[in-house]
């Protein structure tokens, strides 16, 4: 099943688009990686909404490039997910020829998920990690 | 249709690349993909982020974003592109038309990276670029050229208006690194001939980074034509034929046909072998249009064209021959597999240029394509890039479709385009449909001959209550 990324801004005006078109009021969209809520109106509705959790931060790579992991020799999706990492943290490395840009976390928290295999070519843009602030 | 040209054995020609990487976007990225695909090369499509979803990508053997929507941030960025081919290891780049395509630089930073531009060297495109030397080579080769000086015009305000005086008002100023109708003016009398200049310098020092000009006669009532060359790495060249692309808009062209009706081969052929001879004076390689005024039987040579352009495709209607494939073999370093005398020109062809804008402002019409169907039949063809639920993006030019046809005659041509204008439906954003279909019902155009003024004035026509 295809995972969606529920804090891509593309997304949530993606559905916004769509519960506009529908005339639905609101939707809120569980997953393992958190809630999503859109309340399309009416203040007062959002006066009763639950606390919303702390959004996850998606790592878009900066440009194109290889993805390499942090430890050369790891070629695979690391098993040991979810891990917490720090702000700063390399969390892996895009290959520019000669050239290896770090991939930094840019929050502590907790590393969730890593979308990419080492060895891949990433395009600009494309999602890599998605992290949980932690507060 | 196009048809196929013998391709020489591979074991004569070591081909330089395997893959291209398609350095451009929408419809002419779909229409390389296809040219290479045929060839048997694999293919590159590099995107922006508003070009994610593009129905290209997904049959390219590798696709990648290079940067944000901005054109200047992906399109234009010559690291991206070369970084990009550099990852996905292609062999050569081809650059299309418009963005990078009559870049200089880039076409040497290509070839200095250790692959091919798919087009001609940087030196020729540098010499063609620029104005001047552009026309300098011209006269070289026997091409005729507007009249007018072949030197930049100089400082002095008294020596400028003695060069007018020769040439005879009306005259055109121009910027020598313009180009799409930009960095121009006409002047009709001497006394306005001071602030003109003043004007042009300062809009071609703004526009193009550099102030020189240069002034040629300006002809009231020309038409534009263009004449197609193909030129291999060895020496050889052909042209193929004349295109009438007169019917302009803001200097943009709108609906392109070919043969340009009305001029006899006596006239054209001796043009159309002086330029290339031009080709051959200067090492061209690749495909490239000449460009000229024609006005009273006699032609001027405007500017050449160093790339693949928007309307070739009614070349290939008439010529049997697939431009862009012809343009990557020559790239390849392979010899071309036609004289002049396999050349000829079979039939009419229209091509219309579906544009997303509004029909009466001209405003580029953004959204998603709720709707769609295009023509179909025989005669007629499109080259598209979009598809039902397709996002038309504000970022980049508004053309979306061409609609080519061909036909035995002029007036079966204009026929079959009514009919394939006709049957066009794009839902969702506003397009110029109804302006192309009113435009295929006027009288002058149906007779043909019809000067680079005319649609300006047809215009204003129709736009009085």
């Amino acid at each position: 099943m295809t995972s969606i990324d529920l804090t891509d801004p593309q997304t949530i005006a993606f559905l916004t688009d769509a519960l506009t078109t529908a005339g639905v009021d609101g939707v809120e969209i569980s997953g393992p990686s958190g809630t999503l809520r859109i309340i399309m109106s009416a203040e007062e509705k959002v006066s009763h909404a639950a606390p919303a959790p702390s959004p996850a931060l998606s790592i878009k790579a900066p440009m194109a490039g290889i993805f390499c992991p942090p430890r050369p020799g790891s070629s695979e999706v690391p098993a040991d997910l979810p891990r917490t990492v720090a702000a700063g943290q390399a969390l892996g490395f895009l290959r520019l020829g000669p050239v290896l840009l770090p991939l930094a976390a840019p929050k502590a928290g907790l590393l969730t998920r890593q979308f990419v295999e080492a060895g891949a070519l990433v395009g600009f843009g494309d999602t890599l990690f998605q992290i949980e602030p932690q507060s | 249709m196009p048809v196929a040209v013998p391709v020489p054995e591979a074991s004569a020609t070591k081909l330089r690349f395997d893959s291209v990487l398609i350095a451009n976007r929408g419809e002419i990225a779909a229409r390389i993909q296809a040219a290479c695909r045929a060839l048997d090369l694999k293919t590159v499509c590099v995107c922006s982020e508003a070009d994610r979803d593009a129905a290209y990508g997904k049959t390219a053997d590798s696709f990648l974003c290079i940067g944000p929507s901005s054109a200047t941030k992906s399109y234009l960025n010559k690291d991206a592109l070369l970084l990009a081919a550099r990852l996905t290891g292609a062999g050569a780049i081809h650059p299309g038309y418009g963005f990078l395509s009559e870049n200089a630089a880039f076409a040497e930073a290509v070839e200095k990276a250790g692959l091919v531009f798919i087009g001609p060297d940087a030196r020729s495109i540098a010499i063609m670029g620029d104005k001047i030397s552009a026309k300098r080579a011209m006269i070289a080769a026997g091409v005729p050229c507007v009249p007018g000086p072949d030197t930049a015009l100089p400082d002095d305000p008294s020596a400028v208006a003695q060069i007018a005086l020769e040439i005879g008002y009306p005259v055109i100023i121009k910027a020598t690194a313009g180009g799409g109708g930009r960095g121009m003016r006409v002047v009709a009398q001497a006394e306005q001939l001071h602030d003109a200049i003043a004007l042009t310098r300062e809009e071609a020092r703004q526009a193009f980074g550099s102030a020189e000009l240069y002034m040629e006669k300006f002809l009231r009532h020309p038409r534009h034509i263009e004449i197609q060359v193909l030129c291999d790495s060895h020496g050889n060249a052909v042209w193929l034929g004349h295109r009438d692309c007169s019917m302009q808009r803001r200097h943009q062209k709108v609906v392109e046909e070919a043969p340009a009706p009305g001029i006899a081969e006596a006239i054209i052929a001796p043009v159309g072998e002086a330029c290339v001879k031009a080709c051959q004076q200067i090492g061209y390689r690749g495909v490239g249009t000449f460009e000229f005024l024609y006005e009273d039987g006699a032609f001027y040579f405007i500017e050449m064209n160093t790339r693949l352009q928007v309307e070739h495709p009614v070349t290939e209607m008439t010529s049997g021959l697939d431009i862009v494939q012809e343009q990557i073999r020559a790239a390849q370093g392979v010899a071309l597999a036609i004289t002049q005398a396999d050349v000829s020109c079979n039939g009419h062809s229209f091509e219309c240029r579906i544009n997303a804008e509004d029909p009466e402002s001209f405003l580029s019409s953004a959204g998603v394509i709720t709707g769609l169907n295009l023509p179909q039949g025989h005669g007629i063809r499109v080259d598209t890039h979009i598809h039902a639920g397709y996002k038309v993006s504000p970022y980049y030019d508004s053309l979306i479709a061409k609609v080519i046809v061909h036909a035995p005659t002029r007036a079966q041509a204009m026929e079959t385009m009514r009919r394939a204008l006709g049957d066009t439906r794009i839902d969702g954003i506003s397009t110029n449909i109804a302006f192309l279909q009113a435009l295929f019902q006027d009288e002058a155009f149906a007779k043909g001959e019809t000067d680079i003024h005319y649609l300006e004035q047809w215009l204003k026509l129709r736009s009085k209550p």
